[in-house]
């Protein structure tokens, strides 16, 4: 019989234990904030010892919602704590950060649609983080939100394609690949406003 | 029990005492202890085959480490 599974659900068992201890003697909310990130791995540790290709597809939402949720209790916090960012200049500016970013952005984002899919999306989103970090924003994020949203709803209904009519599953595979390459490259180019700024 | 799985458990456990109890008590040595269960987990999924959530997770922990060092910053900075 095999006792992978047991032997690492006892580990599992073991670092929750130690995890959980050391939430609960902590006192410091931002100490607190990092051992939810341990917590997370703990979790995430317990899904891949179901090893199966179930796993892989718990793990990648878990991921998700991880890092959306690690996000959002981090400004809450600075919020909370009334943190203002230091008055102080971009940490560099260098020359290139004037005149690359428009056509490397274009190069990564190009690239990205070409690749479609999520890795598609990472690499295009790679691109706008990169540009908005070089040239600051003033973009509208309802924009950004709505055509993630509708982003969204393609991807479901191409799953609803792949459901009903299979006999059209390449349509169904191309409108979920370009679905998820505006979704995770809306979310992802959030990342590069996070030096603050209007409208955010 | 391959042995990837077996040193992916040590190094996990070794991980979370390291980052529930890090000497010196700070944030910065904290969020640096918190890399130890992540290789930890790296290292079970790849006893797994899981070359899928393997990418994911690595790169989401480089944004997940963005947002706490700027958190981690603000917060030194203020006091």
């Amino acid at each position: 019989m095999d006792i992978t599974y047991p032997v690492g659900l006892l580990v599992v068992a073991i670092a929750l234990i130690i995890g959980f201890t050391a939430i609960v003697l902590e006192r410091d909310d931002l100490h607190r904030i990092l051992l939810t990130d341990l917590a997370e791995i703990l979790a995430l540790v317990l899904i891949a010892l179901v090893a199966t290709d179930l796993a892989e597809a718990l793990i990648l939402p878990g991921l998700v919602v991880g890092i959306s949720e690690l996000m959002a209790v981090s400004e809450v916090y600075i919020t909370r704590e009334g943190l203002r960012a230091p008055p102080a200049e971009p940490a560099f500016h260098i020359e290139v950060m004037d005149s690359a970013p428009g056509i490397l952005a274009l190069i990564l984002v190009g690239y990205g649609i070409i690749l479609s899919g999520f890795t598609g999306g990472v690499v295009a989103a790679v691109g706008t983080v990169f540009y908005f970090m070089c040239r600051g924003h003033d973009e509208r994020f309802e924009l950004i939100e709505t055509v993630s949203g509708y982003a969204w709803a393609i991807w479901i209904g191409a799953f609803f394609i792949f459901m009903f009519l299979p006999q059209y599953w390449f349509f169904a595979v191309m409108m979920a690949g370009g679905a998820i390459l505006l979704k995770v490259m809306a979310k992802m180019s959030l990342v590069g406003t996070m030096r603050g700024g209007p409208d955010v | 029990m391959t042995p990837e799985f077996i040193l992916g458990c040590i190094i996990l456990i070794i991980g979370v005492i390291a980052a529930a109890f890090p000497r010196p008590k700070t944030y910065l040595s904290r969020l640096i202890s918190l890399e130890i269960p992540g290789l930890g987990l790296l290292l079970i999924m790849i006893a797994y085959d899981e070359m899928l959530a393997l990418l994911t997770f690595v790169a989401v922990t480089a944004i997940s480490t963005f947002v706490l060092v700027r958190v981690i910053e603000r917060k030194e900075a203020a006091q």
